[in-house]
């Protein structure tokens, strides 16, 4: 494959919620192996972006492509129609995600929790399933609460087994929406060291995030979002450190408090 | 003074063991209809599709705003007539008076259990499901291995709950003849007379069906609510 190959294209994508306007004409290309950082205010549309890449929204305007493939609608006589079942989901299983709430499934053990989608979704086998539950277990740090629930981890564990069952899939790209955000402020390191090691092994990630030290440190590349369109995009020394747009400059100077 | 005596009643025993026998098959018939239509009713209340969702609310709303007495005898008498309408011949559906029984109280308790159905899936956290879709789980695979396991053990103190109510509600059966336990002790009334101590052991016979029944729903809960 190409270096530089589209993962994510997204083109005019378009989000209503009754009359709010979410999304108003999104573009967005995202390369193989570039961690994409989306900065920006509370309602600018950042969540609601990766929940239609993700296809959780499925009830928007415009397109997107997951490796050229485009995502839940097909094209006949120039008309765009919805597509539905394994069409889909081959499609959608390109996309990994985590939340800001973890998600994780409470009756269901660590390792039940990454085992899930292998068994279920893939049909693999019950041993191979845990081979590889292992060993994401051992990425992330987390052997030795292999057979714990979710109730009796911390919040940086469940968030860490969380990027674990997103990876067990095998996507192409990972997104993260928020996913420091409900966490204790000393939890958060060990869920962005997860990540930046994810990035430093290539994978492709779009990340939504207020942490303006990851972002500066670890993005290739930094998109300023407000009111439902991408203000400005850039490097992050550039985006972070000497923005053009006027609303880039307030929206930081509000949230800017450390050095990065 | 009253000459209590309850010997009547231990002469008569065998008639309150049959007659707890037709109240607890009713009740079981009932029980089991009545979860499978609700679970039914249930996802189709939660439905996104009004075609299904619409219906559903009104079933709901239409059998919690009647009488369940008034539903046994309609379905007793009017549904074999109504029926004749539409089936071949002039004969009609005609139900026996235990299976209009088991049918009324099915249907009405269905409604019941669609509504305890339908607050434990949505007990259950709305991001879970994401989590699962964004796995590529189908709707299938999201309610029988995410949501149904767990709302499964928020319902099930409600539900034993709704057995102990079914288990009374089957002594409206007398009203259309069906010998469940009050029909058959009130038909030994007719002959020896013995009111007091014949009813008074029938509410204790109900008791000894029901204690057990409603023990159990508060002990689940207490069990649940550790667990959760």
């Amino acid at each position: 494959m190409a270096a530089g190959e589209s993962v994510v294209r997204v083109e005019d994508l378009r989000k209503q919620f009754g009359t709010l306007e979410v999304l108003r004409g999104v573009h967005l290309n995202v390369a193989r192996g570039e961690v994409l950082c989306i900065i920006g205010p509370s309602g600018s549309g950042k969540s609601t972006l990766l929940r239609c890449i993700a296809y959780l929204e499925e009830d928007f305007g415009g397109r997107i492509y997951l490796e050229g493939d485009l995502l839940g609608r097909v094209e006949r006589n120039g008309r765009m129609e919805r597509v539905k079942g394994a069409a889909l989901r081959r499609v959608q299983s390109k996309v990994g995600m985590v939340f800001q709430q973890f998600n994780l499934w409470p009756h269901r053990s660590a390792l039940g929790n990454i085992i899930e989608s292998l068994v279920i979704v893939k049909k693999l086998p019950r041993l191979e399933a845990e081979k590889i539950a292992d060993e994401l277990l051992a990425k992330v740090g987390l052997s030795d609460k292999r057979e714990e629930f979710p109730s009796r981890l911390s919040g940086g564990q469940q968030q860490r087994v969380a990027i674990a069952r997103a990876l067990a899939m095998r996507p192409q790209i990972m997104l993260f929406d928020e996913v420091t955000s409900a966490l204790d402020p000393e939890l958060v390191n060990e869920v962005l060291h997860v990540m930046k090691q994810l990035a430093e092994e290539g994978m492709t990630m779009l990340v939504v995030t207020h942490e303006m030290g990851f972002a500066s440190k670890v993005a290739d590349r930094v998109v300023f979002m407000d009111e439902g369109v991408i203000v400005e995009e850039g490097p992050p020394e550039k985006v972070l450190k000497s923005p053009s747009e006027r609303r880039t400059r307030e929206f930081l100077s509000l949230v800017a408090h450390e050095e990065f | 003074m009253y000459d209590w005596s309850f010997n009547v009643v231990w002469e008569f025993r065998m008639i309150y063991l049959h007659g707890a026998l037709i109240t607890v098959g009713l009740s079981l018939y009932s029980l089991v209809f009545s979860m499978a239509l609700g679970l039914f009713v249930g996802i189709a209340r939660q439905s996104k599709h009004k075609a299904l969702s619409y219906p559903a609310s009104w079933y709901v709303e239409v059998l919690r705003d009647t009488p369940l007495l008034v539903q046994i005898v309609w379905i007793f008498y009017c549904f074999p007539i109504l029926t004749a309408y539409v089936t071949p011949g002039d004969e009609g559906i005609k139900l026996t008076a235990f299976w209009s029984c088991v049918l009324a109280i099915s249907i009405q308790m269905s409604a019941y259990v669609a509504e305890i159905f339908r607050a434990g899936i949505v007990s259950i956290g709305k991001g879970q499901v994401d989590a699962a879709k964004v796995l590529g789980m189908s709707y299938a695979h999201v309610m029988r291995r995410i949501v149904l396991p767990q709302a499964f053990r928020r319902m099930l103190p409600p539900l034993v709950n709704n057995f102990a109510d079914i288990l009374k509600l089957t002594s409206l059966a007398s009203v259309i003849g069906v010998y469940e336990l009050l029909h058959s002790v009130d038909n030994v009334i007719m002959n020896n007379f013995r009111p007091l101590e014949m009813y008074t052991v029938l509410a204790l016979v109900y008791f000894v069906l029901i204690f057990p029944v409603a023990f159990g729903a508060r002990r689940a809960e207490v069990y649940f609510a550790r667990r959760l």
